[in-house]
C-alpha cells in the first residue's frame, strides 16, 4: 500500500483531470451521435464551474447539491439558446457554437461577482476520487442505456439522414434539442467537479481551445463506441505527462499524435472491428 | 475625431480582410477550415523577420521568402495530410481536426527554435513615414495595407472570375466529382490553392508583423478566430465576403470601442457574429454554399 | 509502524551524523514555471534568473557545502499542471522547497497543495491580491502594485502638474486588472480626474481605437497598466495618432522590451519598480553582466527577481541545519525563511507577513522599497526630483 500512497498523493490530481475529461468527452459524444458538432461544451463546463464555485462560497450549500446546480445551470441555458442555434448544420453549428462560447468568456470577464479575469480563488477542495468515479459510472450506464432505447435509435437516425428520419415522424428538433441540454448537463457537472479540486477557476479555461480540446478527445479515440471519447480523453490527459521530458517540444509531439492518429485511423483509436482483425490476423501468423 | 475612427477601423478591417482571403479560399475550393491558417501566417512573419535579420534582405524580397515559405509549408500540409483524407473520402471534421494538430506542431517547433519573446521588425526596414490629412494622423503603412488587401483580393478575384484557371476552380467549388469529370486537374488544382493561401497569409504576417510590432510564435490564434468570424460574416469561401466581412467587423469593433466601451469589442465581433448566423446562417453577404463532403 | 521506523531513521541519521564528519549533499529546489505557451516569455527568464544564482552559489561551493540541485518542471501556464507539478515535486522528487508558479493564476491553484503539504512555495512573479492568503507556506518576493504605484503616481503627478488622466488597461489578464484596481484606488486617493478608461484583451495588437478616443479628451497623462510589449506598442500607436502627454506605468513596464520595441516612443515615462538594469547598486551590475554572458540577452525584471529569490532561499539555508528528515527540514526552512534580509539585484529585501482578509495566519510578502524611474533617451534613469 506504501507504493499507492506515493502514487496516489503524487497523481491524484492527474487522475482527476483524466475522469473530468472522460466527463466531458461524453458530453460531446452526446451531441455527435446525434449527428449535431456543438462546440459548446466548454463553456457549459464553464457555466457549470462558476455557478457551483459562486453557490460553495457564498451561499455554502452542500456539495451535492452544488453539484447538481452546477449540472442544471448550463442544461437551462442550453435549452434558451437550443431552439434556434440547432437550426444551423455542420459548420455552422459548430461556428454557432464557437461564438456563443466566446460570448459567454467575455461576459465572465466582464462580471465583478465572478471575480472578472482574475478569477475565483480559494475554492474549497469537496471533489473526492470516488465522486468522480461515481459520476462516470453514471454517465457510462445512463448514456449506454440511452443509446439502446428509442431515443438511440433516433439520435441514430437523425445522424445518418435527417431528412429521412423526419419522414419517419421523428420529432427531429426536438431529440436534438435533447442531446444538446444533455450534453451542456454533463458538461456542467463537469466544470462542477474541476472547480472543486482545483481551488481556483478562471475564464481562459473555458474559451476556444479547451472547446477544441474536446472535440479532439471524442475524435481521437473514435466516436462509434463510449469507450472511445473515454480513451481519448485519457490519452490526451496523460500524453503530455508522459512526454515531459521533452521540454520545449513536447507539444509538438501532442500535435503530430493528432495528426498520426487522423491519417492512420480514421475511425479513432478504438474501433472494435479492427481491433478484433488485428488479433485474429496476429493469432494466424 | 470620428475621421481618424473611420480610417482605423479601415486598416483594422483590412487586416483582417488580409488574413480571411487565404482562410476564405481554401475553405471555397477544399471545403475545409483550415485551422492551421495563424500558424501559417506566424511563420511567415518569421521567415520575413529571420531575412530581414540576418541577411539584410530588402523588405521585398523578405516578403517574397515569406510568401514562398508560407506557400510550401500550405502545399506540404495539403500534400501529406489533406489529399490522404481526400482520397478516403473523410467526413469534412476530419480535415479541420488535422489542421488543429498542424497548428500545434508548427506553433511549438517555432517556439522551440525562435524562442517565446515578442520579436519586431528593425526600426529601419520601413520608415514610419506619417502625415496628416485634416486632423487625421495617416501612416504609410497603413496606407500600404489598406491598399496590398485590396489589391490581393481584386487579383484574386479578377483571376476566379476571368481566367480558365478561375473557372477551374470555380468549378471545383460546385462540385470536386463533376469537375474531375469536365477533365480538370482537381488534385492539381487543390495543391495550387492550398499554396497561393498560405502564400498570402504568409504575406499577410509580414505586414501584420510590421504593423503592429508584435512577432511571437502564438500571433496567429487570436486573428485566427477573428478570420472564423470575418468568413462567417462574408459568406464562407466567398472572396468579396472576406474584404466586406473583414472591413464590417473592423468597423464594428472599432465603433464599439470609440461609442460603447472598449470593453465591448470582442463581445461586439463574437455577440455580432452568433447573431448574425442565427438569422442568416449563410453570412451576412454570402449565398448559401452547401456541398455534401 | 509509521512511528518506529521514522524514529528507526532517526537514530540511524543521528548516529551517522555524529561519527563521520558532515557530507555534502545535494539539496533539492524544485523550480515550477511555465516554459512552453504563452506565459513562456517569463517562464524562461525566470527559469533563468534561478539557473544564474545556483550555478554562482554552487561554484562558491554551495550552501554550507551543500550544492543546489534545481529539478525544473514545466507548468505550461496551466492551473492542472501547476497542481501536478506540485505534487510531482513534493511527494515524487521530495524537494525541499518549490520557487514558481510564473502566473498568479497558477499559484492560486498549486498554492493551496503546497501550503497543506507544509511546502514552502515561493513565487518570483506572483502579483495578484491574496496569493499569500493562501497560507503560511507562500512566500514572494515579487513586489505588490499597492507598494509601487502610490509613489509613481505622486510623483509623476508632482512632475508633471498633472490635472487628469486617461487610464488604459488590459482587462483579461490577472496581472494587468490587479494593477488596475490598485491605479484607480490611488488616483481616487490622490483625486485625480480620470477623463476616460480605456480596455483592450490579450492578443490585441491594434490600440488606435482606444487611443484615438483617449486623445479626445486631452488628458496630462495616460496611466497604463500593461505588460511591456503591450505597452510598448500603445506608446508607438499613441504618437503616431500625435498623443504628446506622458505615460505612467506599472510594474509590467519593467523590461528592457520596453525599449526595444518603442524605441523613444516612450520619453518622459513614470515607472515605478523594484529593479532596472540602471541601478547602479555592485549586486545587481554583477548580475546584469553575468546574465547577459551566460544567455546573451538583457535580463529582465522576472529574470532578476528569480535570481534575488535563490539568494533569499540561500540566505535561509545557511540558517538551517538539515536533519535529513524531510518535514522537519521544510517546517525548519519555512521557520528560517521570513529572517532574511539580503542585498539583492532588486536592492535591499526582506519579507514582511502578510494581511489576509479573515485573519488566518497568512504568508510573506515583499517589504522592498519601489525606486522610480524616468525614462529618458530610451532608458530607465533613476529620478531624482529635478
Amino acid at each position: 500500500m506504501e507504493w499507492f500512497n506515493d502514487f496516489w498523493s503524487t497523481y491524484s490530481t492527474l487522475v482527476f483531470t483524466v475522469g473530468v475529461h472522460m466527463l466531458l468527452a461524453l458530453s460531446i459524444w452526446l451531441t455527435l451521435s446525434c449527428g449535431l458538432l456543438s462546440l459548446a461544451n466548454a463553456a457549459f463546463m464553464g457555466i457549470g464551474a462558476y455557478v457551483s464555485a459562486l453557490l460553495t462560497l457564498n451561499a455554502g450549500w452542500a456539495f451535492p447539491t452544488v453539484l447538481l446546480a452546477g449540472g442544471i445551470a448550463p442544461a437551462l441555458v442550453a435549452l434558451v439558446i437550443g431552439a434556434p442555434v440547432l437550426r444551423l448544420s455542420g459548420v455552422y453549428l459548430a461556428m454557432a457554437t464557437l461564438a456563443f462560447g466566446e460570448v459567454v468568456r467575455i461576459t465572465v470577464l466582464n462580471l465583478d461577482i465572478t471575480g472578472g479575469p482574475e478569477g475565483l480563488n480559494g475554492i474549497p477542495l469537496a471533489t473526492e476520487g470516488w465522486h468522480i468515479a461515481l459520476l462516470l459510472l453514471l454517465a457510462f450506464y445512463g448514456l449506454a442505456r440511452l443509446r439502446r432505447s428509442k431515443v438511440g435509435r433516433a439520435f441514430e437516425a437523425i445522424k445518418e439522414d435527417e431528412i429521412a428520419a423526419r419522414l419517419m415522424g421523428i420529432n427531429v428538433n426536438r431529440y436534438k434539442l435533447l442531446a444538446f441540454v444533455l450534453g451542456g448537463f454533463i458538461a456542467g457537472i463537469a466544470g462542477a467537479l474541476n472547480a472543486h479540486f482545483t481551488f481556483f477557476i478562471s475564464p481562459r479555461e473555458y474559451g476556444f481551445e479547451p472547446a477544441v480540446d474536446i472535440l479532439t478527445m471524442a475524435v481521437l479515440g473514435g466516436t462509434g463506441s463510449l469507450v472511445g471519447p473515454a480513451l481519448g480523453a485519457g490519452i490526451l490527459t496523460l500524453l503530455p505527462e508522459l512526454l515531459r521530458f521533452l521540454h520545449d517540444f513536447r507539444s509538438l509531439v501532442n500535435g503530430a499524435v493528432l495528426v498520426l492518429v487522423v491519417l492512420f485511423l480514421p475511425k479513432g483509436i478504438w474501433e472494435p472491428r479492427r481491433i478484433r482483425a488485428f488479433f485474429r490476423k496476429g493469432g494466424q501468423a | 475625431m470620428l475621421e481618424q475612427q473611420l480610417l482605423n477601423a479601415l486598416t483594422l478591417g483590412s487586416v483582417y480582410a488580409l488574413f480571411a482571403l487565404g482562410f476564405t479560399l481554401v475553405f471555397g475550393v477544399l471545403a475545409v477550415i483550415n485551422l492551421s491558417h495563424g500558424a501559417v501566417f506566424m511563420v511567415g512573419s518569421y521567415v520575413a523577420l529571420a531575412l530581414v535579420t540576418q541577411l539584410d534582405a530588402p523588405l521585398w524580397a523578405a516578403m517574397l521568402g515569406a510568401a514562398l515559405a508560407s506557400g510550401g509549408l500550405g502545399l506540404l500540409v495539403d500534400v501529406l495530410i489533406l489529399k490522404p483524407l481526400r482520397v478516403r473520402n473523410a467526413p469534412h471534421l476530419i480535415p479541420m481536426i488535422a489542421t488543429i494538430g498542424v497548428a500545434i506542431m508548427v506553433t511549438s517547433s517555432s517556439q522551440g527554435l525562435f524562442g517565446a519573446e515578442i520579436r519586431r521588425f528593425p526600426e529601419e526596414t520601413l520608415p514610419a513615414a506619417d502625415f496628416m490629412v485634416g486632423a487625421v494622423h495617416v501612416r504609410v503603412l497603413e496606407i500600404a495595407i489598406v491598399a496590398i488587401a485590396f489589391l490581393l483580393m481584386a487579383v484574386l478575384f479578377i483571376t476566379l472570375k476571368r481566367t480558365q484557371l478561375g473557372r477551374a476552380l470555380r468549378a471545383i467549388a460546385e462540385s470536386p466529382k463533376a469537375a474531375y469529370l469536365m477533365g480538370i486537374n482537381v488534385e492539381g488544382l487543390f495543391h495550387v490553392t492550398s499554396f497561393v493561401a498560405a502564400a498570402l497569409g504568409g504575406i499577410a504576417g509580414v505586414l501584420i508583423g510590421l504593423d503592429f510590432n508584435a512577432i511571437t510564435p502564438q500571433m496567429g490564434q487570436p486573428i485566427l478566430h477573428k478570420g472564423i468570424a470575418v468568413i462567417i460574416l462574408g459568406g464562407m469561401g466567398d472572396i468579396r465576403g472576406a474584404l466586406i466581412g473583414g472591413l464590417f467587423l473592423g468597423f464594428a469593433e472599432v465603433i464599439s470601442k470609440a461609442y460603447l466601451s472598449s470593453q465591448m469589442g470582442d463581445a461586439v465581433a463574437f455577440g455580432l457574429l452568433f447573431l448574425i448566423l442565427l438569422v442568416r446562417p449563410s453570412g451576412l453577404f454570402g449565398r448559401v454554399l452547401e456541398r455534401k463532403a | 509502524m509509521k512511528l518506529t521506523r521514522t524514529a528507526l531513521l532517526l537514530t540511524a541519521l543521528f548516529s551517522t551524523v555524529a561519527s563521520l564528519p558532515v557530507m555534502a549533499a545535494d539539496i533539492k529546489i524544485g523550480v515550477t514555471e511555465a516554459l512552453t505557451g504563452g506565459a513562456a516569455q517569463y517562464g524562461v527568464p525566470i527559469r533563468n534568473g534561478f539557473q544564474l544564482a545556483a550555478d554562482e552559489i554552487n561554484a562558491k561551493g554551495g550552501v554550507n557545502g551543500n550544492k543546489i540541485q534545481l529539478v525544473i518542471e514545466d507548468e505550461q501556464g496551466k492551473k492542472e499542471e501547476g497542481i501536478n507539478v506540485f505534487k510531482k515535486l513534493i511527494f515524487q522528487d521530495k524537494v525541499l522547497m518549490i520557487f514558481g508558479p510564473t502566473l498568479s493564476n497558477s499559484m492560486f491553484a498549486a498554492g493551496p497543495v503546497a501550503n497543506a503539504a507544509k511546502t514552502v512555495a515561493f513565487g518570483t512573479s506572483n502579483t495578484a491580491n491574496g496569493i499569500t492568503d493562501i497560507g503560511p507556506y507562500i512566500f514572494r518576493n515579487s513586489v505588490m502594485e499597492s507598494d509601487v504605484l502610490p509613489v509613481t503616481v505622486a510623483t509623476a503627478v508632482k512632475h508633471y502638474k498633472v490635472k487628469q488622466v486617461a487610464v488604459i488597461y488590459g482587462n483579461d489578464d490577472a496581472f494587468t486588472k490587479s494593477g488596475y484596481d490598485v491605479f484607480k484606488k490611488v488616483l481616487e486617493e490622490q483625486k485625480i480626474p480620470v477623463t476616460t478608461t480605456e480596455t483592450y484583451v490579450k492578443g490585441d495588437v491594434d490600440f488606435k481605437a482606444q487611443l484615438t478616443k483617449i486623445k479626445g479628451t486631452n488628458p496630462d497623462a495616460v496611466v497604463c497598466s500593461c505588460l511591456a510589449e503591450e505597452a510598448a506598442n500603445i506608446m508607438l500607436q499613441a504618437r503616431g495618432l500625435g498623443i504628446k502627454a506622458p505615460f505612467i506605468g506599472g510594474n509590467g513596464f519593467n523590461s528592457p522590451k520596453l525599449f526595444e520595441i518603442s524605441k523613444l516612443a516612450g520619453e518622459g515615462t513614470f515607472v515605478g519598480s523594484p529593479w532596472s538594469n540602471a541601478n547602479p547598486a555592485p549586486a545587481n551590475k554583477n548580475f546584469v553582466a553575468a546574465y547577459q554572458k551566460k544567455y546573451g540577452g538583457e535580463p529582465n525584471q522576472f529574470a532578476a527577481q528569480a535570481y534575488d529569490a535563490m539568494y533569499v532561499a540561500a540566505a535561509a539555508l545557511k540558517d538551517v541545519k538539515l536533519s535529513g528528515d524531510l518535514a522537519a527540514d521544510r517546517e525548519a526552512l519555512k521557520n528560517a525563511l521570513p529572517k532574511v534580509s539580503i542585498e539583492g539585484a532588486t536592492g535591499p529585501f526582506k519579507f514582511r507577513p502578510a494581511k489576509t482578509k479573515d485573519g488566518k495566519p497568512g504568508g510573506w510578502d515583499a517589504d522592498q522599497k519601489p525606486f522610480i524611474y524616468q525614462v529618458q533617451g530610451g532608458k530607465f534613469t533613476l529620478y531624482t526630483g529635478k
